[in-house]
């Protein structure tokens, strides 16, 4: 070999093994810790990018235990569940200064979407057996059931007080269930615990349905969040490119059952105590609040195609995603740049863009 | 007769054998690290079981001549069939039964989840991450 050749081989040979080991280098330098486990009635997967992110995935596994603790129905002793035992009997329960935070929002969400949001619904979800994930409970209650527990659905009798951190229900047999809202909430509280950390990026998947996303994906490219057909769950509809973001979805195929050939859902109007029958098979929202992602994708299912457009051309704070019965999807304008939609892999689907 | 005087490497236009010898050990240098870096082919599939974020077994997928059958002391006891290269739950005796639901499961990275047993049936194995256009479903 020339006293050339030599170099050159060795040149090629390095230029060669460089650009291969670069992108397996990089992947395990970025590779996130993961934990899932099972909180708040659902299986949590956390996932966290960064120098200290074992550390915050540790802490954030605990807030999110603790914080269960004090949101859930059904432990004895926790906030709620003590809120609801003392219903009617006019004491101002102590609570966590959470908790009447948590249960301020909801009230807010119930005021700004005319009551297609309200915690109180409890007694009326127990009766048609949801909230128990025990398919054997679901039932349909008969109309004078539901007559006498509607005046129970009330928030104008759950009163909050945020500076002496207590709350009161004022009817015996009055319940408040946070099932709607506490998951959305507690993903802000773990995007705040997240700032305490030095965190690039986390997936915070609270139960599929609930997800808020810090930065960008371990990449450095904005999260891809591909959206669940609701009419076939193996099945995707389209694929949203976001980062820094909130979103939740509610979706009628999550919970049903079938009685004399009709099909009833889990997601009921307050006002009337039935499922929801407006025509839309599932609501994604997008928004910077986790909280108000989770109450108004509920809100949004209830209240119906033009009442959610309504709501979301009266705020600024949201966009969404409705799929319709009727096979169209309607897009809010604000995601008209970060969404992916393929016509040829579109399920049926028809997408619409809609404008202020 | 006089040696013709050789010229220097720079302006010489035919290849020389020592051009070829780069060339070949190039190409064989290629040709090792193609080989080195080659998708790697579907790796061996393990089943693992979490009871409450506990392991409490692990079980190779094979290719086998009739399905396998493992009960789980879950609080609602549960079956899981392996079955070649895929598993599920045929049954559980658990209220909501969405985990029998689920199906059958075979590629690295999917689970079944029992939510009332707070079980998560997971494959474990070399994933194809290429093949993923998304981080995360909602739904």
């Amino acid at each position: 070999m020339s006293s050339r050749a030599i170099p050159t081989f060795f040149l090629l040979s390095a230029l060669l093994l460089s650009s291969c080991a670069l992108p397996g280098g990089e992947t395990s330098a970025a590779e996130p810790a993961q934990r899932q486990f099972f909180a708040m009635n659902t299986l949590m997967t956390l996932q966290i990018t960064g120098e200290e992110a074992e550390d915050a995935l540790s802490a954030a596994v605990e807030e999110v235990n603790r914080l269960d603790r004090l949101f859930s129905r059904s432990q004895s002793e926790s906030d709620i569940a003590r809120l609801n035992a003392h219903a009617g009997d006019g004491t101002d329960v102590p609570l966590s200064p959470e908790t009447t935070e948590l249960l301020s929002l909801a009230l807010e969400e119930t005021s700004a979407t005319a009551g297609a949001f309200d915690v109180t619904v409890a007694p009326v979800i127990d009766a048609w057996g949801f909230g128990t994930g025990d398919a054997g409970q679901y039932r349909l209650p008969s109309e004078g059931e539901l007559e006498a527990l509607l005046p129970l659905v009330d928030s104008a009798a759950l009163h909050v007080d945020t500076a002496g951190n207590t709350a009161r229900l004022d009817r015996s047999g009055m319940e408040v269930d946070l099932g709607g809202i506490a998951k959305g909430y507690t993903a802000d509280r773990l995007v705040e615990l997240l700032g305490e950390y030095d965190v690039s990026s986390a997936l915070l998947n609270l139960g599929s349905s609930t997800i808020t996303l810090v930065g960008n994906n371990p990449s450095g490219q904005p999260w891809r969040v591909a959206l669940k057909d609701p009419q076939d769950e193996e099945q995707q509809i389209l694929l949203l490119s976001l980062s820094d973001q909130a979103l939740s979805t509610s979706g009628a195929y999550e919970q049903h059952f079938e009685e004399n050939g009709v099909t009833y859902h889990h997601i009921l109007d307050p006002r009337t105590g039935y499922p929801a029958q407006t025509g839309i098979l599932s609501v994604t929202v997008v928004s910077d609040n986790g909280a108000r992602a989770d109450a108004l994708s509920t809100a949004l299912f209830v209240a119906g195609p033009e009442q959610a457009l309504e709501l979301w051309r009266a705020d600024n704070s949201f966009e969404c995603v409705l799929c319709l019965e009727d096979g169209r999807i309607l897009i809010t304008q604000g995601l008209e740049d970060q969404f992916l939609y393929n016509e040829e892999d579109s399920h049926g689907y028809t997408c619409e863009i809609v404008r202020r | 007769m006089a040696t013709p005087a050789r010229s220097s490497a720079a302006d010489r236009l035919r290849p020389a054998p020592g051009d070829a010898l780069v060339v070949l050990l190039v190409l064989c240098a290629a040709l090792a690290l193609l080989w080195l870096l080659r998708p790697a082919p579907a790796g061996e599939l393990t089943v693992e079981v979490r009871l409450d974020g506990t392991l409490i077994g692990s079980y190779p997928l094979e290719e086998a001549d009739a399905p396998v059958y493992v009960d789980v002391n879950a609080p609602w006891p549960l079956t899981l069939e392996l079955d070649g290269r895929r598993v599920r739950i045929s049954h559980s005796d658990c209220p909501s039964q969405d985990c029998v639901h689920t199906g059958w499961i075979d590629e690295a990275g999917e689970q079944i989840i029992c939510l009332p047993n707070k079980l998560i049936i997971s494959l474990v194995g070399e994933q194809d991450t290429q093949s993923k256009d998304f981080d995360v479903i909602v739904g």
